[in-house]
Formats: C-alpha cells, sequence, structure tokens
C-alpha cells in the first residue's frame, strides 16, 4: 500500500490532503486510478505539467511514467508550480 | 528624443546640497539597459572600490529599467546598486511596487546619491523639481509611520517612497530600502548605506507618460506576452494562489528546504506554514506591483498585527524552519517586524540561526545574553525580541546588526555561519541542488538565490527538468546562461517571475518593441554577460580573492546531508568551479583575463 499525497490546488479538487492505493505497479498506472476516482478536474490539472515525487525524488529524474511503486512508498504530487 | 528612458539621470550630492541632471543617449542603453548596467558603469567609473561602503566615498545608485515605467508585464522594478557593508563586495538590491514606475513616470531614469549629509534630509521629485528637505522629524520613525507623514506632507496620496526604517539609520549590516511598506530592496545591507548617509528617503510623484517608439506595436507585443503568462499554470494559477510560499511543500518534499542552519533538509512542521496552510488561514487577498498580471504579493490577516503584506516563501523560511520555528503566526508578525524596520528577511533569520547554533554550541551562552531571551532552537520569542533590539542596537542587538558571519567569528566558529562571501544564504540547501550550489558560491553579491535560480531547472522543472545530482558541463552552461539572462531581465526592470512563462526570446521581442532596436536575442545576452563580468570585475577591485571566497560553507561540501531523499549528498563544488571558471572564458584564479574585458568592452574599466 502505497500513500498518495496531494498539494496545492490538488487539494481542493480531491477534498484530501492524503489517501492509500493499493496494487498500482507504477506512476503511469497510479496516475489512470487518480484519474478515475477524481476525475476530470484533476486530470486537467496534472495532465499536461506535473511534478510528481516517489520518495522525494522527482520522477523525471528516474524512469518517468514508469517509475515504479511499491508498497510503503510516499508519492507526492503537485500541479505546475513555481516562487523563489 | 529617446523612447523607454528620458535620457535623464539625477546627481545629488549630499555633502555639498548640490543637485544636477545629467543626459545619456542610446549608445548607453545600448552598453548597459539599464538597472544594474547603469549602476556598475557608475560604481566602476566614480568610486574607488576599496572605499569604506559606509563612508562618504561609497556611492548609490537608483535606477529603473528600460521597460520600467511602460505597460510591459511587471515593467515596475527598480534596483538600488552600490558597494555592500555587509560583503564588502558590490550590493545589487531588486524591488517592485510602484516606486520604480513613479520615479520614471517623474521623467527621472535613475538617481545618484554621493556624499554624505550632516542632518537627516529626504529627496523630495515632483516631475522636475527636485529638491532636499528636513528629515528630522520622520528620523527614528519605522518605515510604515515613515511613509504615512511623508505622503501626508506632499499631500498626494499617489507619491510614492523608498525609505529606510530604523535598521538603516542605525547601520544594520542587512538593513534594505524599503517602498510601498512591504517591498524590499533587500539584501546587501543597502539601507546601511542609505543610513550613513542621513538620507531617510526619496519621495516621488511623477505626471509624465513612458513613451516607446510605436505604441501600437509594442501594445500588441505586450498583450501576446501577457496572455502567455495569465494562461501559464505557474504564473497565471500556481503564483497567484498560494503565493511564493507554494514553495513551502515542495521544497520540503523534494529534501532541501534548510532546517535548523541546514542541519537538516526536511522540517517535520512545513505543513504548518505552508502556502496552503498560509491561505486557508490568514490570506485576505493578493497584491499585485505596478503593471503585473502574476500578482504574487499576499495580504495576510492575523490577531497580532492585522492587516499585513507577506511573508514571501524565503522570509518564512528565514524566520520559520531555519530557526525551528513552526507557528505561522508567529513568522507573519516577525516579518511584519523586519519589514517595519526595515531588514532583510534572509539575513535576519541566517543571522539569529548563526546564534541558535553558537548557543547550542555552548559557544554564546545565557551570560552573554544576560536577561534576554535564550537562542533556543524553535523560540518564537527570540524573532520578535532580537529583531527589535538589533534593528536599534541595543544590548546582544549591536553584536547581530553585525551579520551572522562577524557573529561566528566573534564566537569562535566560522563554521557556524551558513553564507557566502559574508552574506547569509537563502532557502534551498544546495546538497539537493548542485548546480544552485554552484550559483550561491559564484553570485556577485554573495549567498543569493534571485541572480540565477538553478531551483527552476533542478527541482521545479522550468524551462526543462536537469537532475540536482548533475554536475556536467550541460549544468554549469545552464547557470551561466541563467546569470547572464538574470541580468538582462533586472536591467529591463522586469520581475523574474516572468521567467516562469517567458524565455529569452520574448524579453528580446518587448526590448525590440519598445526601442525600435532591431537587436537580437544573443546581443541581449551579451549585455548580461558584459553586466555579471564588470560586477565581478568591482569585486576583484575591492579585493575578491576567488579561490579562497567563491565558495559554500563546510557543512553543504564536507558534510553529507544526514537524511531524507539528498541522504548522503554533498555539494560537489571543486569539481564545477574550475569549469564555471573556464566556462567563463576566466583565468584558472577566477580572475578575467584582458582578453575578455575586451571582448566585453569593459577596458576603459580596467
Amino acid at each position: 500500500m502505497a500513500i498518495v499525497k496531494f498539494f496545492a490546488t490538488l487539494r481542493d479538487i480531491t477534498g484530501k490532503r492524503e489517501i492509500e492505493i493499493k496494487n498500482v505497479k507504477n506512476v503511469g498506472e497510479l496516475l489512470h486510478r487518480l484519474y478515475e476516482i477524481f476525475g476530470d478536474e484533476f486530470k486537467n490539472e496534472v495532465e499536461g505539467r506535473n511534478m510528481i515525487l516517489v520518495n522525494g525524488r522527482n520522477i523525471l529524474d528516474m524512469d518517468g511514467y514508469k517509475t515504479e511503486i511499491n508498497d510503503e512508498d510516499i508519492v507526492s504530487v503537485f500541479p505546475p508550480a513555481g516562487g523563489g | 528624443m529617446m523612447y523607454g528612458y528620458w535620457g535623464k539621470i539625477l546627481r545629488v550630492n549630499l555633502s555639498t546640497g548640490e543637485i544636477k541632471t545629467e543626459e545619456f543617449g542610446e549608445d548607453f542603453v545600448k552598453k548597459w539597459l539599464g538597472t544594474r548596467g547603469f549602476g556598475i558603469h557608475y560604481l566602476l567609473k566614480e568610486m574607488d572600490p576599496k572605499a569604506d561602503p559606509l563612508s562618504k566615498e561609497n556611492k548609490m545608485i537608483f535606477s529603473t529599467g528600460a521597460l520600467t515605467g511602460t505597460t510591459a508585464p511587471t515593467g515596475g522594478r527598480y534596483m538600488v546598486i552600490t558597494k555592500s557593508p555587509l560583503t564588502g563586495y558590490i550590493a545589487i538590491a531588486n524591488s517592485g511596487g510602484f516606486f520604480g514606475a513613479e520615479l520614471k513616470m517623474a521623467g527621472w531614469d535613475a538617481i545618484i546619491v554621493e556624499g554624505k549629509s550632516d542632518k537627516p534630509v529626504y529627496l523630495r521629485i515632483e516631475d522636475d523639481k527636485v529638491e532636499l528637505k528636513d528629515a528630522s522629524h520622520v528620523w527614528g520613525k519605522r518605515v510604515g509611520e515613515t511613509e504615512k507623514i511623508l505622503t501626508e506632507e506632499f499631500g498626494d496620496k499617489h507619491v510614492q517612497i523608498a525609505s529606510i526604517g530604523p535598521a538603516g539609520e542605525n547601520l544594520v549590516r542587512f538593513a534594505a530600502v524599503m517602498n510601498n511598506g512591504h517591498r524590499a530592496a533587500g539584501r546587501g545591507g543597502v539601507g546601511a548605506v542609505m543610513g550613513s548617509k542621513k538620507l531617510k528617503a526619496i519621495v516621488v510623484r511623477g505626471h509624465k507618460r513612458v513613451e516607446v517608439i510605436d505604441r501600437s506595436k509594442f501594445i500588441s507585443v505586450v498583450r501576446e506576452k501577457t496572455e502567455i503568462l495569465k494562461n501559464d499554470a505557474v504564473a497565471g494559477k500556481g503564483l497567484p494562489s498560494f503565493g511564493t510560499a507554494v514553495l513551502v511543500n515542495i521544497i520540503n518534499q523534494n529534501g532541501l528546504y534548510p532546517t535548523m542552519n541546514f542541519r537538516y533538509g526536511q522540517f517535520k512542521y512545513a505543513e504548518e506554514q505552508s502556502g496552503e496552510a498560509m491561505a486557508k488561514k490568514y490570506l485576505k487577498r493578493n497584491k499585485p506591483c505596478y503593471a503585473c498580471p502574476i500578482g504574487c504579493g499576499r495580504v495576510n490577516d492575523t490577531e497580532t498585527v492585522g492587516e499585513t503584506e507577506g511573508p514571501e516563501y524565503e522570509s518564512l523560511w528565514a524566520l520559520g524552519a531555519n530557526l525551528g520555528i513552526n507557528d505561522l503566526a508567529s513568522i507573519i508578525e516577525a516579518n511584519h517586524l523586519c519589514d517595519d524596520y526595515g531588514l532583510d528577511t534572509i539575513s535576519t533569520g541566517g543571522t539569529l540561526a548563526t546564534a541558535m547554533e553558537l548557543y547550542d554550541r555552548g559557544l554564546l551562552t545565557q551570560e552573554d545574553l544576560g536577561d534576554a531571551p535564550p537562542f533556543r532552537w524553535g523560540n518564537t520569542e527570540v524573532i520578535h525580541y532580537y529583531i527589535s533590539k538589533l534593528a536599534k542596537r541595543e544590548g546582544f542587538g549591536e553584536v547581530l546588526a553585525e551579520g551572522g558571519y562577524r557573529l561566528a567569528e566573534k564566537y569562535g566558529c566560522v563554521d557556524c555561519f551558513m553564507g557566502v562571501k559574508k552574506q547569509e544564504l537563502p532557502a534551498y540547501d544546495p546538497r539537493g541542488a548542485e548546480g544552485h550550489g554552484l550559483g550561491y558560491a559564484t553570485d556577485n553579491r554573495g549567498g543569493d538565490h534571485i541572480k540565477a535560480y538553478l531551483i527552476s531547472p533542478e527541482i521545479l522543472g522550468y524551462p526543462y527538468k536537469m537532475d540536482p545530482h548533475d554536475i556536467s558541463d550541460d549544468k554549469v552552461k545552464m547557470l551561466i546562461l541563467f546569470q547572464d539572462l538574470t541580468a538582462v531581465i533586472d536591467a529591463a526592470g522586469l520581475c523574474v517571475f516572468t521567467t516562469f512563462g517567458l524565455g529569452a526570446d520574448d524579453y528580446r521581442d518587448l526590448l525590440n518593441a519598445a526601442f525600435g532596436f532591431n537587436m537580437s536575442t544573443e546581443e541581449w545576452l551579451k549585455i548580461g554577460e558584459k553586466i555579471w563580468n564588470a560586477e565581478r570585475l568591482f569585486n576583484l577591485k575591492a579585493g575578491l580573492n576567488p579561490l579562497e571566497e567563491d565558495t559554500l560553507p563546510k557543512r553543504l561540501t564536507d558534510e553529507p546531508m544526514p537524511e531524507g531523499p539528498n541522504k548522503g549528498h554533498v555539494v560537489r563544488l571543486k569539481e564545477m568551479l574550475p569549469r564555471y571558471y573556464a566556462l567563463r572564458g576566466w583565468n584558472e584564479d577566477g580572475t578575467i583575463p584582458g582578453e575578455k574585458l575586451k571582448e566585453l568592452g569593459l577596458e576603459e574599466y580596467i
């Protein structure tokens, strides 16, 4: 079971800070599951640009949407964001 | 006739009271573009870089940029350029709000302040009418009250004011120049230089329209770029919704949120002080600067201070996680105090963090502090008590007012100071973004994030994602590009947050449309490179020893990150720095060869 954390606008869309997800192999599968649960508004927010971390490491520095998700992993999902 | 600028600079000698007008032409714009460019030209030409920054020999340039006062998106910025009393090198502080645009609309592109007044004065500008006036009645007043009194005195609520608070008057080495209450030309102690000259404020009101060469063409380019920003997910949505504080959770989750003076890279209470939490608990509304379609500024309302602005991400961190403090309301109050006393929040927080580390190690003891609160991690009493003490140089505040480096040196632990070139570091632990670490080490104004924000590619993924632990030549080249491009954006008078939506070609389009030039992106970037090298030249002349000072605190290069996603990492600075020098076209010892200076047209400044 992995923990998925939501940030910024995704909290308003999902109404949650985090959920638990079972039986997903990788980030691509996880996103599909999240699109099913939270619908188009969620999909539109993250589909084009996003920041997804698995245990604090950006999936773009690993295997992208093929990055594996294992039990007890923490997945952080952000909409596009910046500042400074 | 000039476009974009008036070609007019105001020279004010505070020793003699003389006020003069000087002119410049289009060649000067093509050479230096504006703000930092204009500033470094005058500093290199007119002052000894070895001069004491708080003496009458130091000069202060308040300069607008090429697009300041136009309708270009975010075109309202000005910069203060002088020699820093904190670093001993160049200070280049940038501020938004409305002061810069008003100065341009009064018919002035820049002000050179020189000499030193015997008594407190302020500079009053109403279009062409310029005079020095007595400021005894506002000397000692905080920023909010100073603005209120001088606005009433002027009799026009649209007047814009850049002023110092008690911190600048008392020569606190990291005092800021403030405008619009909460907007700061923050870093490097520019407020202390203003205080040393006994110049309390510049009050300006302008009624002129800044002209561009082809108004309808310019408007269509501005519309196009503004649309890009409005439709951009970050500039058009993320920043307006949560402000810069949206970064708290991002940087914390990525494991580079400096905690307790950079001991750790994650703060367990980050969520409680995040942009999300602030929006939910305290946010009243957004407050954009002049001509800004983004609007990252926050107006918050808390029980203790009422309505106030900020804190931004950096301030929130500096007065929060870096001190182990988690209470958001206390941080908002501390930020308000810094603004009102006229202090740079990053250096204030960094100095207090140094004190906490010294106290924790037993090097600074309660005996040194007397009845004052102990510097314990997480002690909220510390921020409120010591901010006012250091601004007034009272009690132990006298030591803190000298900044973190001098504090650490006094108590025998220079390694307890987390800064570069004596300036406190901002809110990213570079053990989680090594290119950003090279940026800290090579920044002309010392520990700083905003002159080359490599967090963008390394963490946020703009313009594209780079691995934060990649230290190849590609990373070094990206840093150099960011340094040069940021110099162009600064000199254009625009906000660096536009980079989330705009690229180098977009700035070229805006500048060419305003001036009627036909310059390529490469030519504009060459001006950025020239500015960067000229600032470096000033530092070298001031005595910079590159191999000793283009460096990072030992904690970041020698002590692996103890936990989190970056566990085990250090910044491999020694592997990057020689390549940075080489790719800059510099000598192995970090100096600039004569042929490079010649290539950039800088021979006359050697």
